[in-house]
């Protein structure tokens, strides 16, 4: 696992009280993750922070998977 | 029915997140009555609801801050004074988010960090913003704090979770900063509510159907958003200034009620 792989994972298992084990590439924020609407934003937030970069409204908007996430915060680096 | 009640007075607006928001309402009746004010949320807000576009269409300004950050929270009241030139006179609270009712935790199964974070953000928000206030000297004399709440603190609704014990938290805090601020001639109230259609009242599991049995129940009906923002302005204005450490039910009679033959056969 990269080290983007990893911190984001963490944030997830943080942020939403899941198990490490359920925090898979293809797992979906909304669908698999219990995440809310709120969650989801506080997610993006989140990782705008410890990675220092922006995401606009329409990247976050595509973000759905754990996978689409790394991959897109690893593009930024 | 602008009668100029808050001409001349300045204020801070906390919670207003959309349309629905009773934040929002008292917002508009503030401006209404002649009120200057600061809207203010946290910063995740900036990506959730549409306050920047409320904010834009009434031209009063935002300034975001986390009410649980006393750091956040000294930068938001020193920013708002310089903004409007002087001390404040009406600082609403209307802050409630529970982790464990959006994620549907039963109440005999409720995460403790979640619940610790329910507290800080609904409740202890409310003395942190007192406090800063305080230590700032911030109020004007007969300046009016007001934080919106719920029956639940006295009376057991079970869907309304861990959320029932920040009501009765917020409630005291109003009741014991009341007295620390009466040496100031600042009062302090909290505001119990009918339930209502808000994105956060909404959040509530049931909640169309408790809508409907509290509306039966309460002898005027449930109070609506905009009634709720009324009455909150005349708590704001100097016409109640001896109302100080109470917690008062808007509720359309309902906190009284034991039976309505209303709500049988519902």
């Amino acid at each position: 696992m990269s080290e983007i792989a990893d911190k984001v994972q963490k944030i997830i298992v943080d942020k939403l009280g899941v198990d490490e084990s359920e925090v898979t590439p293809e797992a979906s924020f909304t669908n698999d993750l219990g995440a809310d609407s709120l969650d989801t934003v506080e997610l993006i937030m989140e990782f705008e922070k410890e990675f220092d970069v922006s995401i606009p409204d329409e990247q976050a908007e595509q973000i759905q998977t754990v996978g689409q996430a790394v991959e897109y915060l690893e593009s930024q680096q | 029915m602008a009668n100029e009640l808050l001409k001349g007075k300045k204020g801070i607006i906390f919670g207003a997140l959309d349309e629905q928001s009773i934040a929002w309402k008292i917002a508009q009746k503030a401006l209404e009555e002649g009120g200057d004010f600061v809207l203010t949320n946290a910063p995740v807000v900036k990506r959730f609801g549409s306050l920047e576009k409320l904010a834009e269409s009434i031209d009063k300004p935002i300034i975001y801050a986390d009410a649980t950050n006393l750091e956040e929270l000294e930068n938001l009241i020193s920013e708002s004074q310089e903004l409007m030139g002087g001390k404040l006179d009406f600082v609403l609270h209307a802050i409630g988010m529970s982790v464990n009712v959006r994620k549907k935790k039963e109440y005999t199964d409720l995460n403790h960090d979640w619940m610790q974070k329910t507290f800080d953000v609904s409740a202890i928000s409310f003395h942190k913003l007192m406090q800063t206030l305080y230590q700032k000297d911030a109020m004007n004399e007969w300046g009016s704090i007001v934080a919106l709440s719920y029956i639940a603190a006295q009376r057991v609704f079970p869907d309304y979770s861990e959320m029932a014990e920040s009501k009765a938290l917020l409630e005291s805090f109003a009741r014991s900063f009341g007295y620390h601020f009466a040496a100031k001639n600042v009062r302090v109230n909290t505001i119990s509510q009918s339930p209502t259609m808000t994105t956060a009242g909404s959040g509530i599991k049931g909640f169309q159907e408790f809508f409907d049995y509290a509306e039966k129940m309460s002898p005027l009906g449930n109070a609506s958003a905009e009634s709720c923002a009324d009455f909150t302005i005349a708590m704001f204005s100097d016409l109640t200034r001896m109302v100080t450490m109470q917690n008062l039910f808007h509720d359309g009679g309902f906190s009284s009620m034991g039976m309505n033959p209303a709500v049988i056969g519902l």
